[in-house]
């Protein structure tokens, strides 16, 4: 078996590309959502899609509108106990997507399993079929395209919601807005790595650019970077060893955090030695560029 | 002072608080038939206890929340209006900023022109300048580059300030501008507000620093889960309405109470973080608030100035 | 003959429903813990970090508890030491190091077939349970029990209130571990019963029932323990005429509770808030 191998099959191509896509998207949401916060979000939603998904597959309608549409009814629903009980946020959202999950699951056994499904659980990258591909692909370039020319207004509500408010955007819009993003990533995304690893996607990259810079354009470049990076040293390492394609991609972007998190230059592990070495030594080096920023 | 945005006029502009009710979804009701007025040039204080509707009232003018009676409206407009006109800045509390963000000084006020600018708020010439002005005028243009967690306390606010200033709101709400914050650039930030008031604009600042409140705030609004007293500050500031917002809350302090005696005279030195305050008497003798179980101090120390 | 009587007759049901109520018990119990110290996420973490364990358990030939128990402890810790060295924030951890390890045992289940199904893991297999898991899960079960209750009054200081417990002189960090442990090892006896995608629900949705319902922590963990054994029992009943999952089955009755809690709760529901708003609003004109 050569290293070339993968590229010689047409399947191993599209999965090279649209799971390059697939991190892409992800990657860029996930900047957004580490930063506000919303980690568990990406969680809650990608497995509150499951009953959406069997309801759509009974229904016959595509699976892509079932998954998005329970995944926002989970958004907005737990939105909805959060401001009407005194349960905490990260509690109503353990509840509410576990409980369509379960829904979901109930449903998925009465039917008659179907491979099908089965791949939305766990992701088959590499045998994805056209028409999933032209999906995935279409709505992953919409995800990508709303998020990049909102990405301005989205930056705000993440920073400080109260100051978008009182220059008159209609925050109550760009918090749909982003979650509908997310609802939308997922379903593009599950194809590649299943819904269960689909959070992953949506948290590692942002996670990778927050260590390693301090400006949000530089941050997505990073989170960019290395996600197309893991999408494509995934699929590939997948290629030889015969095993799961998504979770050889969640494993690549791990070990990218582990090198951000070791090696960044700010808030990495061996910055932080030094910054504290230099604190108990007093030496003259207190004016180190990580001291004073820029 | 440059800014002044073309679409209000100066003396329409006002505040108009009407018998706001806020209540909370738990049955909770956090302000009761509010009302006060504010005109344009004014700096006023919103006094209150923790709990006494200060911050509703707040988002209540901010449109956060919606009264459930009466009505907010600014210069005659409703808070929405008046938002999309950008008539209204917020500078928040330090403690609801989250400073790691990967955001700098120049990035932060640049959020301010948000308001101004097209559908992808890609920012124009003039955008450049107010912002830079801004920077400028809180002494803030040489740190436009750093990261917003790498400031000081009261750079930090100055931040904020100026993305109010570029913002070029006519209210500007600051929700306790001075804690964290040292005495200089306390100065700094009164001196400030006082030349935007002279502009005409009208700052609400909500406060639990009494001892500042006298100084620089020409209305004082005094709430309570309703509005207790409301007006210049040299008549609503008074020792019965203080009292009356902070009940048992507020800490007295009586000199003719105390284990002060005339020979301290004038050489009482008062030391307050706002909450009870520490009173040295003359050659550094710590004060006790009452005399009943000090016999011997006081006995003590007038003797020592008989001996004198 | 009543068919409603049915499942009784048969042992793998009546295995099955006495598993799960205990299951349900345990978890229910210390949901408790989870919604007031905020660990909602550490228990949906847990439950997913203990996948590499249990399958590198059945490849060694160990007893799936142990490898499910070291592997959820050491995410436990992991996330603790990335959290206490970066910036980032708590849930972004979490949700980066539990996914690893999920991901380490996909890895693996795909790369080794072994006779564990990736679907008996993710989705637990209450009806197809084993003489040896039932033994463990009882052993995990009953030993969490005992913990609990010597130490529940020492747990809910440290929930409440770390700092008095630390000046009590009682041990916080150990008391923290000792609740994470429990979790982990709960999360391992839940596992065979709902699934490791479903075990955050039984310990998260209880508790936040009995949240709603009580202002007393005791009264709080009575009730939640009764409603965790109660829904997996009529759970695990249900599913047998319903031919659908266990686990699906349990955790949608503890949500339709939860709901129902949610609206009718006599003091904290929306219907007595609405009510007592309105009775604010009336009072005041």
């Amino acid at each position: 078996m050569s290293w070339s191998d993968p590229f010689q099959y047409e399947f191993m191509r599209t999965a090279l590309l649209v799971g390059a896509l697939v991190g892409t998207v992800c990657a860029v949401l996930s900047c957004f959502l580490v930063l506000k916060g919303w980690s568990l979000m990406g969680d809650a939603i990608s497995h509150a899609v499951l009953p959406g998904i069997v309801i759509a597959y009974l229904a016959g309608v595509p699976l892509a509108i079932g998954a998005f549409a329970s995944g926002l009814l989970c958004a907005v629903g737990s939105g909805f106990i959060r401001a009407n009980s005194r349960v905490k946020e990260d509690t109503v959202l353990g509840v509410v997507f576990t409980g369509l999950f379960a829904f979901g699951l109930v449903m998925f056994t009465k039917i008659e399993t179907d491979q099908h499904l089965n791949h939305v659980l766990f992701g088959s990258l590499l045998g994805i079929p056209r028409a999933q591909v032209v999906q995935t692909v279409t709505v992953g370039m919409g995800v990508l395209v709303v998020t990049l020319v909102r990405s301005k207004d989205l930056l705000l509500f993440c920073f400080d919601v109260t100051h978008a408010r009182s220059i008159g955007l209609p925050t109550g819009r760009l918090n749909y807005l982003l979650l509908s993003l997310v609802a939308l990533a997922i379903v593009s995304a599950m194809q590649a790595v299943g819904i269960i690893l689909v959070v992953a996607m949506l948290v590692t990259p942002g996670c990778v650019g927050f260590l390693l810079a301090d400006r949000f354009p530089k941050m997505m470049l990073w989170a960019v970077g290395s996600a197309v990076l893991s999408c494509l040293a995934g699929v590939y390492a997948s290629y030889f060893l015969n095993g799961s394609t998504g979770a050889c991609i969640v494993l690549v972007q791990a070990l990218f955090f582990g090198m951000a998190l070791v090696g960044s230059p700010k808030r990495g592990l061996l910055a932080r030695r030094r910054m504290r070495l230099i604190a108990t030594n007093g030496a003259g080096w207190a004016n180190s560029p990580t001291a004073l920023g820029n | 002072m440059s800014g002044v945005p073309d679409q209000s006029r100066p003396d329409s502009l006002g505040v108009e608080v009407d018998e706001v009710t806020v209540t909370y979804n738990n049955g909770h009701v956090a302000v009761v038939d509010a009302s006060f007025r504010l005109r344009a040039g004014t700096i006023c204080a919103l006094v209150g206890i923790n709990g006494s509707g200060k911050s509703t009232l707040f988002k209540t003018i901010m449109g956060f929340l919606l009264p459930a009676k009466g009505s907010v409206r600014i210069a005659g407009e409703s808070v929405a209006a008046a938002q999309r006109k950008n008539w209204v800045a917020y500078v928040p509390q330090a403690e609801e900023v989250d400073w790691t963000f990967p955001v700098s000084v120049w990035d932060v006020v640049m959020m301010g022109r948000y308001g101004y600018m097209n559908f992808l708020r890609l920012p124009g010439a003039e955008d450049r300048s107010r912002v830079e002005e801004s920077l400028r005028r809180v002494q803030m243009w040489d740190y436009r580059d750093r990261q917003i967690g790498e400031l000081s306390g009261g750079q930090k606010k100055r931040v904020f300030l100026a993305r109010a200033l570029a913002q070029q709101g006519r209210v500007i709400l600051l929700d306790e501008p001075f804690t964290g914050v040292d005495v200089k650039t306390e100065g700094a930030i009164i001196e400030l507000l006082r030349e935007l008031r002279a502009a005409g604009h009208i700052m609400l600042v909500s406060t639990h620093n009494l001892g500042s409140v006298p100084e620089f705030c020409d209305h004082t609004v005094i709430i309570n889960r309703t509005v207790l007293a409301a007006g210049p500050t040299s008549e609503v500031f008074t020792e019965q309405n203080l009292s009356r917002a902070f009940g048992g809350v507020l800490r007295h302090f009586r000199f003719d109470e105390s284990t002060i005696q005339k020979h301290d005279g004038r050489a009482v030195t008062v030391l307050t973080d706002d909450e009870r305050p520490l009173v040295f008497g003359k050659d550094g003798h710590v004060e006790y608030r009452e005399r009943s179980g000090r016999e011997s101090v006081v006995k003590e120390r007038a003797q020592s100035e008989d001996d004198d | 003959m009543d068919s409603w009587l049915v499942p009784f007759h048969y042992g793998y049901m009546l295995k099955a429903m006495w598993v799960s109520a205990l299951v349900g018990c345990v978890c229910g119990l210390l949901s408790c813990f989870v919604t007031l110290k905020g660990w909602s996420l550490m228990g949906d973490a847990l439950s997913h970090a203990i996948v590499p364990g249990v399958a590198l358990a059945y490849l060694a030939g160990a007893p799936f508890a142990l490898g499910a128990f070291f592997s959820g402890l050491l995410a436990a810790l992991g996330m603790g030491f990335v959290k206490s060295r970066t910036g980032l924030r708590e849930d972004a951890v979490i949700g980066i190091v539990f996914t690893t390890f999920f991901a380490a045992g996909l890895l693996l289940i795909s790369v080794f077939p072994t006779n564990v199904s990736l679907k008996t893991v993710v989705f637990g297999n209450l009806l197809g349970i084993s003489a040896d898991d039932v033994r463990q899960v009882a052993a995990i079960g009953g030993v969490t029990l005992a913990v609990l209750a010597l130490k529940w009054r020492d747990l809910v200081l440290v929930c409440f209130d770390p700092n008095q417990a630390r000046t009590l002189g009682f041990s916080v960090r150990g008391l923290n571990l000792t609740l994470l442990i429990l979790l982990a090892a709960t999360a391992v006896a839940a596992m065979q019963t709902v699934g490791a995608c479903l075990v955050v629900a039984m310990l998260v949705t209880p508790g936040a029932t009995a949240y709603l319902l009580t202002d007393r922590f005791g009264r709080m963990l009575c009730l939640a323990g009764a409603l965790g054994t109660g829904t997996s029992f009529a759970g695990a009943y249900m599913s047998y005429f319903l031919n659908g999952s266990t686990g699906g089955c349990i955790v949608v009755l503890q949500t339709l509770l939860f709901l129902a809690a949610l609206v009718f709760a006599p003091k904290h529901g929306m219907l007595a808030g609405r009510l007592r708003r309105r009775e604010a609003l009336e009072g005041r004109q």
